[in-house]
Parts: structure tokens; sequence; C-alpha cells
């Protein structure tokens, strides 16, 4: 059973009254790699640095090993962090990057009487670990260069060697993988999780990367407009979504005005379907969540609802297109190939149907009828929400 | 498109040569032979020599490199941190802030000198009062209740002026550093300090070292804010240069303002080649390669061991710099000092070294234009003197309003040898306040070769016939006293109508272009250059011109004339007056008279040196002096008989003398 390290109580946090944090209360065991996950603008990077002691939040409480920290310096916490865009040190070496946090430590002396002398640490054992930190990143024979001279990865690779070489408890990444392109971000996630495993320390990662949280996350936390939606794991948070903000933003998902009959049955467009889910009022209103490979497709007569096929894209292993449900369309993602204007029915099993409260995100998400604009729009709009967020944060 | 692209080329170098040509002018006669700026008499190095054995520049060439060096550091720091500020403030406050910042470095130097100066004036008004009562209220520290313009004030302008620009240029540079890396410096183990010094200063270096050069050439540039605030015991190098001009534009002034231009466009270069450079290095991952021995000394200097030796050297340094400023300026300051106003070229500077080699005591020695504006600057507070020496109709006046000290005569002996004859004069009946310094005549200075007819009547001056060749004085009494003078008048008269008919004359004659222009030492570069051909002015200077212009001559008209006294004065306030009367009684001797009368030109006052300069004229020049010009230098007896002296003038007259001037609007 891990311990718990750190803890966040009623966190909240507003820049000249506009509030950025709402009542955060989170716990992080030891060694745990948590992911915190949401959309540019909510939240995520204030709370990591606010964990960093970067900034003080307005109220509430950073507990750490069960000490409040709040007021504690950077300097001063037994946490490091691997900052966006890497923050290396221009004017120094690779080797004097990594080794900067060692020469600024001090420590009592170990040879000395057991008084309150503090040392520098020895020139032998930095370079002794500087070396061993080159070895874990893969970059032996690089310690000479200037941070200008390296690739992108490799300034990644750097940045962490220099967090980690000062061995904290905690290491905090905001959004580590956001300046590499695709190859190599799908690398570094791989070579992230095995450092993790490796030094054995708690990992907090910021990102608004889904798939990036999925894959390497041991919990998830998705936060929206300051506040946290829903903690789990990756599975917990793919499988059962809390609300329509958290089904849409973690995979695709269609989400269905419904009514909860009674348990275990759900209805929508006037037709009731068998589901998994209980506990809900008799007859309350729902949001109920389809995710596209969910859905089968089936002879017209055969289907529990029958729709038009208005577009179809090929995306390789599979086909997604977009079925008009009365006017409410729905994203099917399916290996048989479907034409324009096609008739046809769907399936859906018990599982696939996941029934949630409403929530203050009703209704905004979960229809894909301006399905092609959405896809294109979607990273664009992401990278220029980033840039305000950062020159709103600081 | 051929001939516009001709056209093109000829406007452009058109563009240059007015640009330029001017300074290479000024650069090729500073190494000029003669004293000329438009004979070219072969290349000599003369006046380079003569401006290194010049004191007054030498000072002001201290004065400025202290004081810009000093500016410099103090605002390079301050507008640093001040950067750091900026940066670190949410972009709208930011952007207010910039334009607060930009605004001194558009507006007009005028303006910051004068605010700063009336600032300035109105803080020491305010200290004087607070020190009083501080003064009054305890006994252990005695504050200081006089508080004057000086180097102090000059050293807080020039920081002001100097920070906007150093703000200006680091700016750019934080804007472009990566905003996490002070973040990552505390993160890993820095305090705030810690973080400025490692990763903050490095990153933003470059724009601290173009800022300071930036500050430091705009210090040693300046002219007009410095005019304002230093006072009467500092002058920087500009100002010695303005107040040498006044007389007129020697190869000397060539040979600094080269100098000045050289160091000036060698600091700008060095400013250009940084921020090219920097700007080339930016785009690129450059790799920079030191020689060995550099890499060997960064090694060293990044190691734990390296960072002692490193701080020691910063702190050495450091410490080197404060003591050699405590020990320059204390050394100003335990040493007594004499502050003299006199005028334009009225001194052998010979003589300034001697004194204080004699006595220890420092002189600083600064020049005023006229007796009216010595006034106003005395009025003003802003003429922090101890010696003045003003005309005599101005002491008469100072001492009216009670602005001059009274003598201790025991402590000029050497007033003893002053002439008897120009001892209890009208201006100080009881001779309590002065002690003569040099006496003249005023009269007509004419070119021969201008004017067919020798001139006899002050009629000239009025003459249509030389029409835009008469120079007149640009102060109402000279002016005045020529009209008087012609019209047969007193020049002391009080009575209206006589006042106004003098007037009608001058400004009739101004009306009918009779007047090339109105002037004071102006008048040497006109007369000397030939550029006019008639013109009233002092016997002193007019010898002084004929050494540059042998076509000249110089008449006291029949009508008679002027004769003055310029005597030298302790101000009733002045911090240093006994250093003050250590210096009349030295100018007083007769050594110091005879060096100041074949300097100057202008009659001694001192009976011995009367005497015995034709003879110390031969001996130092192997020539007999011409008995005409040693008369036109010291006029004989029945000459003065025909001359009169300024007395002072009622206040009611002289209220009418300055309307009537401004009427005739110069």
């Amino acid at each position: 059973m891990s311990k718990e390290l750190i803890r966040l109580r009623d966190l909240c946090m507003a820049y000249d009254n506009e509030p950025v944090l709402n009542n955060i209360n989170l716990y992080i065991n030891d060694k745990e790699f948590l992911t915190l996950l949401g959309p540019s603008g909510c939240g995520k990077t204030t709370t990591l640095r606010i964990i960093g002691g970067f900034v003080t939040p307005t109220s509430g409480d950073v507990l750490f090993d069960g000490v409040r920290i709040n007021d504690v310096p950077p300097y001063k916490r037994q946490i490091n962090t691997v900052f966006q865009k890497y923050a290396l040190f221009p004017h120094l070496n690779v080797f004097e990057n990594i080794a900067f946090g060692l020469r600024m430590q001090k420590r009592p002396d170990p040879s000395g009487p057991a008084g309150k002398k503090l040392v520098r640490i020895p020139e032998e054992e930095i370079r002794e670990r500087v070396m061993e930190m080159l070895e874990v990143i893969n970059l032996k024979g690089f310690e000479n260069r200037k941070p200008d001279s390296l690739s992108g990865g490799q300034q990644q690779r750097v940045a962490i060697a220099r967090a980690l070489v000062n061995r904290p408890k905690v290491l905090l990444l905001d959004e580590p993988l956001g300046a590499l392109d695709l190859k190599l971000r799908k690398d570094m996630q791989i070579e992230l999780k095995r450092i993790q495993q490796q030094v054995g320390i708690t990992f907090i990662y910021v990102t608004h990367d889904q798939e990036e949280a999925l894959t390497m996350s041991d919990t998830i936390v998705v936060m929206d407009k300051g506040s946290i939606q829903q903690i789990g794991t990756p599975e917990d948070i793919y499988n059962e979504p809390k609300n329509a903000f958290v089904a849409d933003f973690i995979g695709e998902s269609n989400i269905i005005d419904g009514i909860m009959v009674r348990d275990k049955c759900v209805k929508m467009y006037g037709r009731e379907f068998p589901c998994l889910d209980g506990g809900f009022g008799e007859n309350e209103p729902v949001d109920v969540v389809i995710r596209p490979e969910d859905i089968d497709i089936v002879p017209v007569e055969q289907g529990q609802l029958v729709g038009t096929v208005t577009n179809v894209t090929f995306k390789g292993m599979q086909y997604d297109i977009i079925v008009d449900f009365r006017g409410f369309k729905w994203l099917i993602q399916t290996t048989d190939h479907s034409p324009v204007g096609a008739r046809i029915g769907i399936k859906i099993d018990p599982d696939g149907i996941h029934v949630m409260k409403k929530s203050s995100y009703s209704g905004m998400f979960g229809d894909y009828s301006s399905f092609s604009e959405e896809y294109d729009e979607l990273d664009d709009a992401s990278l220029a929400l980033d840039e305000e967020e950062s020159e709103d944060e600081e | 498109m051929k001939k516009n692209s001709a056209f093109n080329r000829i406007f452009t170098a058109l563009v240059f040569l007015f640009l330029y040509a001017p300074i290479l002018l000024l650069i090729v006669f500073s190494f000029n032979k003669g004293n000329s700026n438009t004979v070219w008499a072969g290349f000599s190095l003369d006046w380079y020599q003569k401006l290194f054995r010049d004191r007054l520049i030498m000072q002001s060439v201290y004065t400025t490199l202290l004081v810009s060096l000093l500016a410099t550091a103090i605002a390079t720091a301050a507008g640093t941190f001040a950067a750091i500020g900026f940066y670190s403030l949410r972009r709208r406050k930011r952007a207010a802030l910039t334009t607060v910042n930009n605004i001194p470095m558009m507006n007009a130097d005028i303006v910051t000198g004068v605010a700063m100066c009336l600032f300035f004036v109105a803080f020491f008004t305010l200290w004087s009062d607070f020190a009083v009562w501080f003064n009054g209220v305890q006994h252990v520290i005695e504050l200081p209740t006089r508080l004057t313009l000086g180097f102090g004030t000059l050293l807080i302008a020039h920081v002001t002026f100097n920070i906007p620009y150093v703000i200006l240029s680091v700016s750019p540079k934080l804007r472009q550093m990566d905003k996490n890396l002070v973040d990552a410096a505390m993160d890993l183990g820095c305090t705030w300090m810690q973080a400025f010094w490692k990763v903050i200063l490095p990153e933003i270096k470059p724009g601290i070292v173009s800022g300071a050069l930036t500050a430091f050439t705009m210090s040693v540039d300046d002219f007009i804010i410095s005019y304002f605030t230093a006072g009467s015991s500092s002058s920087t190098l500009a100002m010695t240069i303005y107040g040498m001009t006044k007389k007129r534009v020697t190869p000397e002034i060539n040979a600094i303002s080269t100098l000045l231009f050289v160091t000036v466009l060698l600091l700008l270069v060095i400013v250009n080649i940084r921020e090219a450079r920097l700007e080339r290095r930016g785009g690129q991952a450059a790799v920079r390669r030191r020689g060995p021995l550099a890499q060997r000394v960064s090694r060293t200097l990044s190691t734990p061991k390296g960072q002692w030796l490193r701080r020691g050297t910063a702190a050495a340094l450091a410490a080197a710099f404060v003591i050699s400023v405590t020990v320059l300026t204390s050394a100003t300051n335990a040493q007594s000092v004499v502050n003299v106003c006199s005028w334009g070229e009225y001194i052998d500077e010979e003589l300034i070294t001697q004194f204080e080699e004699e006595t220890g005591i420092i002189v600083n020695y600064q020049t005023a234009e006229s007796n009216e504006a010595l006034y106003s600057l005395l009025k003003s507070g802003a003429g922090d003197y101890d010696v003045i020496v003003p005309s005599d109709y101005m002491i008469s006046q100072l001492i009216e309003e009670d602005m001059l000290a009274e003598l201790d005569y025991g402590n000029i002996p050497n007033f003893d040898l002053i002439d008897q004859r120009f001892k209890n004069l009208p201006y100080d009946p009881e001779n309590k306040y002065t002690v003569p310094y040099a006496w003249g005549t005023v009269g007509i200075i004419y070119n021969t070769a201008m004017v067919d007819e020798p001139i006899t009547s002050w009629g000239a001056m009025f003459d249509t016939k030389y029409a835009g060749n008469v120079l007149m004085f640009r102060n109402s009494r000279d002016a005045m006293a020529t009209a008087l003078l012609y019209l047969g008048y007193s020049l002391n008269t009080t009575d209206e109508g006589e006042l106004r008919e003098a007037f009608q004359l001058l400004a009739d004659a101004k009306k009918n272009g009779v007047y090339q222009s109105f002037v004071m030492d102006e008048i040497y570069q006109k007369m000397e250059g030939g550029n006019a051909a008639i013109g009233a002015y002092y016997a002193g200077d007019y010898l002084t011109m004929l050494e540059n212009n042998e076509d000249l001559a110089f008449v006291i008209p029949d009508e008679g004339s002027n004769w003055f006294m310029d005597a030298m004065c302790v101000l009733k306030d002045a911090p240093h007056k006994e250093e003050a009367e250590a210096w009349i009684n030295f100018i007083a001797s007769t050594d110091a008279n005879l060096a100041n009368m074949d300097y100057i030109w202008y009659a001694s006052p001192n009976e011995e040196a009367l005497e015995q300069y034709p003879a110390y004229y031969e001996e130092l020049y192997e020539e007999e002096l011409d008995p005409a010009i040693y008369e036109i230098m010291a006029a004989p007896q029945e000459i003065l008989d025909r001359c009169e002296s300024y007395l002072v003038l009622p206040p009611e007259t002289r209220m009418l003398y300055n309307t009537l001037w401004t009427e005739l609007g110069i």
C-alpha cells in the first residue's frame, strides 16, 4: 500500500480577483504517476506551480508529508520541476546545467561532528552524479555542449536530468513534450515512464493531451474551469466518465439526452435500451454516453435506431461515419463501408451504454453536426489557447 | 532613369557633405599651425599640446569622466533592477510604465535641465528650513544649512537622465529570456538574489553593457542639463568648450572637439558592433571556442574554489572603486576651495596653477557673459561664488543691495600697491568692499581696409553709410552709452527726455539697417575675420584682435568715452571668505598684475605694474613695446580725464533702460 505524500486541501487561487482554482482537494501517493489533464486555462499549470512553490494559493493548504508548506520557497522544497520549453540555462553547458542544483546544495558535513556545519557537495561527487544522470538520459559525451546546439528531445532529457540529479521526492512536469514532434513525443512517453520506474519517485504531469495522459498515468485528474471534474485510473476515466465534459474530453463520445426509466433501462428517442447502470431516480433525465466504437451497424430491420449516413471519412483502420438520427448526428467508427445517403440500423450492447447525471455541461458536447470543422479546429484551438493561458498566468 | 540616378547620387553626396564637411573642417584645422580657422599654416600638434597643459580643460575632462563614470555605474545598476521590476509586471502596467520611461528621453533637454535646476533650488530651500530647525532642537549632529548646486546635483541629474536608456536597452533582453529560467533556478535551490546573479545577469549582460555604454556616451555628450545643474564649482568639458567659444573658436577648441568627437564615435562604434554581433549570434547555435587560457580561466572560475577567487576579485574591484571615489571626492573636499567667477579670457591661467601650488587652495574658475548675466545668476541663487569681478556700476548696485561682504584688508597687504588714483572710487567711496582688478576704456574698433577715412566720432555708430557693417553692444548700458556720448549727454543721466532721445537714435539706426548684429565677445570673430567694418568694444580686446588682423584700428572718439574698472569683491554669504581674500591678495601682487596685463591686454591698477610693464614686455619679447599701443592699453590721465565712468542708476532709470531695451527688440 503506497503512502500519501502530497495533499491539496480546499485550494483556491485568484489572479486580480479572477478565480483560477476553486476548492481543489486532491491527494497524491508516493511513487505515483499522476496527470493533471484539461484544456488550456483549466488551472492545471497553476496547480502545478502551487505545488512547486512558484505561486502562493489565495486560500487552502498544501501539505507535504503531513506538513503545511504553503510558505516554503521553491528552493527549500524536495520537489523539482521540468518546465515547458525546458528552461535550460543558455550560458551553461550540459554538464553545468545538470550540476547547477548540486552546486547550490549545502548539507551537514558527513565527516565532521553531528553539528550544524553545512558544507557543499564535493566536486568528485557532483561529477559522479552528473555522469550517472547523463547515462540515465542516454546523453553521455554531450557534457560540453551548449543547450542551443542540442535537439529538442535532447534538451528535454537534459531538463529532466537537471531536475532528477537532486534526488527530489517529487518531479513536476509541465507539458514537457508539448514542443516535440509526434514521433519523438511517443518515444519520450515511453522513456519518461521508464525513468519514473527506474528512479522510483512521484511524477506529477501536466498535459492537455488525453492520449498522453491515458498512456502514462497511474491516476488522471481531469480539470476544467478551475475545478476537478473527475479523479481516477485511465480505465475509469475512459469507461465511466462522470459528466459530459469528461466524456467529451477523453476520447470521442456521442452524448444523447435520455431518461432513466428504471435501473438498467434508459430511454432515448422514445425507445428503451437495456444498460448496466443504476442508482438514479425514476424517470430522471440523464446524459447517455455512447462511444463511437461501441456501435454496431446492422440491417435496417434489425436496428434499435435507424438513421441516414451524411458523411464518411476513411481513417485507415476504420471509417468515421456521421449518421443523422432525427436531427442529432452521431459519430460511428466501423470497419464496414456505408455510402453517403444510405439508411442504416444500429445496435448497442448494454455495456456500450454509459449513463451520467445531468450537469452544467449537459447539452454542450456530444453532437457531431459540425463534425468536419470541429476536427480541424481542435488542434489549432488548443495551441491558440495555450498562448493566452501562459500570458494570463504570468 | 540614368539621369535620375545621377541626380540621386549628387543629392546623397550633398546630404553627406552638409553633415560631415563641418566636422572634417574642424578636424583639419585642429592640426593647423597658425591660430586661424580659415588660413592653413602647416601641420602641427601644438594645439593638442596646449590642450593638455590647459588646466581648465583638464579639470573639466576630469569632472566629465568622473561624473560620467559614476552616473553610468549608478544608472546601470538602478536601470537594470528597474527593468526587472517592469518585466515582472502585467502587460498593461508595463506598457504604461514603459511610456513614462520613454518620455524623459523624448523630452527637450532644456526642459529637463531647467526643471531639475528648479527642483534642486526648491529642495535646498526646504532643506535649509529643516536643517535650521533640526540643529536648533538637538546638538549632536550639525546639519549643513546651506546646500548648493555642484558635483552632487550634477551627478544626480546625470543618473536621472541615464536611467531610461539603461531600461530601454535591458528590457528587450529580459523579454527574450525564457520566463521560466528564474523559476528553474529557484527550483534548483537558488534564492531570488542567487538566481539573479547566476541566471538573469548572464542572460541580460549584453543589454546591460550596451545600456551602460549608451549612458556613458550620453553623459559625456550632455551640455544643456549639465549647464543647469552643475552650479559654479563644477564644469564639464562641454560647458568649458561652450565658455571658450564665446570669445572665438580657437584651434584649441578644434582640438578638444576633435578628441570629443572621436571618443563619442568610438563608443558608438563599439555599441553598434556589439549589437550587430549579438544579433548574428542570437539566430544560430554558435559554439564559442575559447583559447586554452580562457578555457582554463573560465573552468577555474566556475569551480567552487574559483567562486571565491571570482568573488574576491569582484570585491577587490568594488573596494578599489569605492576607495578611489572617496579619495578623489574627499581630496576636493578636504582641500580648501575658492570659487571665482570672472570674464572670458580675463586671466593668465598660469596664475591659477601658481596660486594653487603656493597655497594648496583649489580654484574653481568660472566665467560669466556680462555684468547683467552675472547679476541674474546671483539673484537666482544658481551663482554660488566666493569671488566675483564685476564692473564699477554693478558693484555700486551690489553694495546697495547688501550682497557684498566687507573685506578684511589686513589679509590683503597687496592692496597698498594699488595706485592711489584707483582707490576710493565712486562705486566704493570708502573702499570697504573691493580691490581693483583691471581697467580700460571703450572705443571704436574699425577695419582700415573697409573704412576710407579715420573715424573720430561716435556718429559712425549710427551712420547709414556703414549700414550692415556696424556691430553694436548687446547690453543696454554700453549701447545706450554710445548714443548718449554722441548726443553729448552724461553717461549717468537720469533725464528721461535725454534717454529717450538716445534710444531713438539707436532705434532709427537699427531700423535703417546700420547694425549687422548686436554682439558681445562674438565681435572677435567678426572683426578679426573682416566680416564687419566698425564695432564698439573694449580697448584690451582690441589689442588681442590686432594680433590676428593688422588692419584694425582703435579710437577713443572726440566726444569722450566710458572708462571702467573691474574690481574683485567677495559675496556676502561666501562660504570660503578666507580663501577668497588669499586669492584677491595674490592677484593684487605686482607679479600677478604684470602677468595678467601681458595676457589680457587690459591696464593694471597696480602702480608698480603700470610703470614696469614696458620693461617687462621688452625683456619677455626682446622688442620694444610700441608706446602708441601702450597708450591704448593703459590710457594716460589726460585721456581718462575726457572719459566718464558708470555710476549706479536709480531703480526707475534702470526700469526705463529695461523697457527701452525690450522695445528695441534684440
